[in-house]
């Protein structure tokens, strides 16, 4: 701990104050999620379950898009093991930071990690305590669950039409999650998705398999022909 | 296909799945060293899953009005791509999906 000597430890407030632009952008995405699954036919309590327990933005996102169009609940736990397995690795990249957090403690901050959370941590580019911790991922935690409750209760007030339109929601997310990566990383990005969605298409519309294991294919294949065929010059930009 | 299995049965297992990969770097190391060829893969995947998560859902969930779903995700491209906050491309999306189905 010789860097406490010249930065003071970390505290709870800090983490609030960093956490809170988390926060707010939390709010609408996880709105869209609880519209989602009103839409699926989730009740409330739910909606909040998943929320309270899951945390993950593209992680539950997937996983409610399984569970409604049928899918077995070993395809989705694998699909959704797949989809989050990043936080493995971010979660390596905090664990050096995260000097003496034992216990449920540590359990703690590893349930919050999450792609926002882990950036803002990282680039503190100092030791973790577990009040700033705490405060960060607790501030983020509030925005992603009272976000799911506000979406899923304005899905009440909307006529039918737009309920259906509002089903849009979470391709509309991963849409322009794509644009940005691809306006970040380059063309490589469209290309790999494209082989991806092809061969998702493909055995959904065409071979019938089933929703989880079609999606776990399409994305482990397009994942090795990209790590064949891109040489390791071209992935730099990728980080 | 149909299954009998409540909803918070999923939901849960879901949350087992995702609370699996979050804890066990701050359990064990061994991730700190993984063979090149396995972290190139693992830092394409998030890309290859976009690509499966927005086909072929994003225009057969709206069949027979399919093109109100590819109208809706174009939308949200473009958006996106002009840096504008995820809320912005979101709800133009809806929006313009809302109009493929009505119109």
């Amino acid at each position: 701990m010789e860097q406490s000597t010249q930065f003071p430890v970390l505290s709870f407030s800090e983490g609030v104050k960093d956490g809170f632009p988390i926060c707010i952008g939390y709010f609408p995405t996880a709105m869209a999620f609880g519209l989602v699954c009103r839409t699926a036919g989730l009740k409330l309590w739910e909606a909040a379950l998943f929320s309270l327990t899951n945390f993950a933005g593209s992680g539950q996102f997937l996983a409610i898009s399984l569970l409604s169009s049928g899918a077995m609940i070993t395809e989705m736990f694998i699909s959704v093991l797949l989809v989050n397995l990043r936080y493995s690795f971010m979660g390596a990249v905090i664990t050096p930071k995260l000097k003496d957090v034992r216990g449920i403690k540590r359990f703690m901050v590893a349930f919050g990690t999450t792609d926002e959370v882990f950036s803002v941590a990282i680039f503190k580019g100092r030791n973790l305590s577990w009040r700033y911790m705490s405060g960060l991922e607790l501030i983020s935690y509030c925005g992603w669950v009272t976000g799911t409750f506000v979406g899923f209760w304005v899905g009440m007030f909307l006529p039918y039409a737009m309920q259906m339109a509002v089903g849009v929601t979470l391709y509309a997310m991963f849409s322009s999650l794509l644009a940005q990566e691809t306006r970040q990383k380059g063309a490589m990005v469209l290309l790999i998705s494209a082989v991806s969605a092809t061969l998702n298409s493909l055995l959904i519309i065409f071979v019938h398999l089933g929703t989880g294991w079609s999606f776990v294919i399409s994305m482990l294949t397009a994942t090795l022909l990209g790590a064949f065929f891109i040489s390791d010059e071209g992935l730099e930009a990728v980080q | 296909m149909s299954h009998n299995i409540p909803y918070f049965v999923y939901i849960l297992a879901s949350a087992v799945a995702t609370i699996l990969v979050r804890a066990i770097p701050y359990y064990a190391s061994f991730l700190n060293h993984l063979p090149p060829f396995l972290n190139k893969c693992l830092r394409l995947l998030p890309i290859a899953a976009l690509g499966a998560l927005i086909c072929p859902g994003a225009f057969w969930d709206f069949n027979p009005t399919w093109y109100a779903g590819v109208m809706g995700v174009g939308v949200a491209y473009i958006l996106a791509w002009f840096k504008m906050p995820m809320i912005i491309p979101i709800i133009a999306s809806i929006f313009v999906t809302y109009l493929g189905l009505v119109l």
